[in-house]
């Protein structure tokens, strides 16, 4: 049974991994994303993925983890449509750079609801307490937008990242 | 806030608290531009959901405006 200081917490903060190989003009690139989202129950009931990093994308769905696979499809749907526009692999990565770089106002909101889960004023409700936990000071936001025609070092499995989301907290329990 | 509201509610907003923004449609969705800042997962459909209308404003910033329109 959650407590009261559970129910209060509102936005949950949570890490994402995501990757998607997309093939343009001329080029095949690997993008893979360490993002950043808000995870938080609207009041038309749904469950509510906000981004962080990238920040221009929501996406919801009537349990978190279909809210999160319906953020990752819009992830790569917007891939998509720049890579429709772009001539060329920079011209691509420049844009993908520039969306997941844009920020707005969730960001402070997720590092208020990070400090709320730190400070201990208040345990993640079900189904966060279930969640991985995993420390974003270990895992900082980042994206890779790497080129894989005409790539010369090997594939090995290592290049392989696992899509999942986790609970932003301190270190792994 | 009901669940969703109409496209052209929010257009409304939108000229009014993003003068002169932009409006393309991609293969997938609305992509919205005012100035340099984009938002390029704005759903396609009539009618659109409050947490995708919430997430633009925030976006964009113009909490104050757009609650004017009952939209924030």
């Amino acid at each position: 049974m959650p407590t009261a200081e559970a129910i209060d917490l509102k936005n949950h903060p949570i890490l994402i991994t995501l990757q998607d190989t997309i093939s343009g003009n001329g080029f095949l690139a690997r993008i893979t994303v360490a993002g950043r989202t808000l995870m938080r129950k609207e009041d038309d009931g749904k469950w509510w993925m906000y981004g962080v990093r990238p920040a221009a994308i929501a996406e919801s769905g009537s349990t978190v983890d279909e809210a999160f696979l319906r953020f990752k499809q819009a992830h790569t749907y917007v891939l998509l449509d720049m890579v429709q526009e772009s001539k060329s692999f920079d011209e691509f990565r420049t844009e993908v750079e520039r969306f997941f770089n844009a920020k707005d106002v969730d960001e402070a909101a997720w590092e208020g609801a990070l400090k709320a889960v730190r400070d201990g004023h208040a345990e993640p409700p079900e189904p966060f307490s279930k969640l991985p936990r995993q420390s974003p000071d270990s895992r900082p936001a980042r994206i890779e937008v790497e080129r894989l025609d005409g790539k010369i070092t090997p594939f090995t499995v290592r290049d392989n990242a696992t899509i999942t989301y986790s609970i932003a907290d301190k270190e792994a329990a | 806030m009901s669940a969703s509201k109409d496209f052209a509610n929010i257009q409304r907003m939108l000229t009014e608290c993003l003068p002169g923004h932009s409006i393309r449609m991609t293969d997938h969705f609305r992509r919205k531009k005012f100035g340099d800042i984009i938002y390029p997962s704005f759903p396609k459909s009539k009618t659109v959901e409050v947490g995708h209308i919430r997430k633009l404003i925030r976006h964009f910033g113009i909490q104050e405006c757009a609650a004017k329109h009952g939209l924030a």
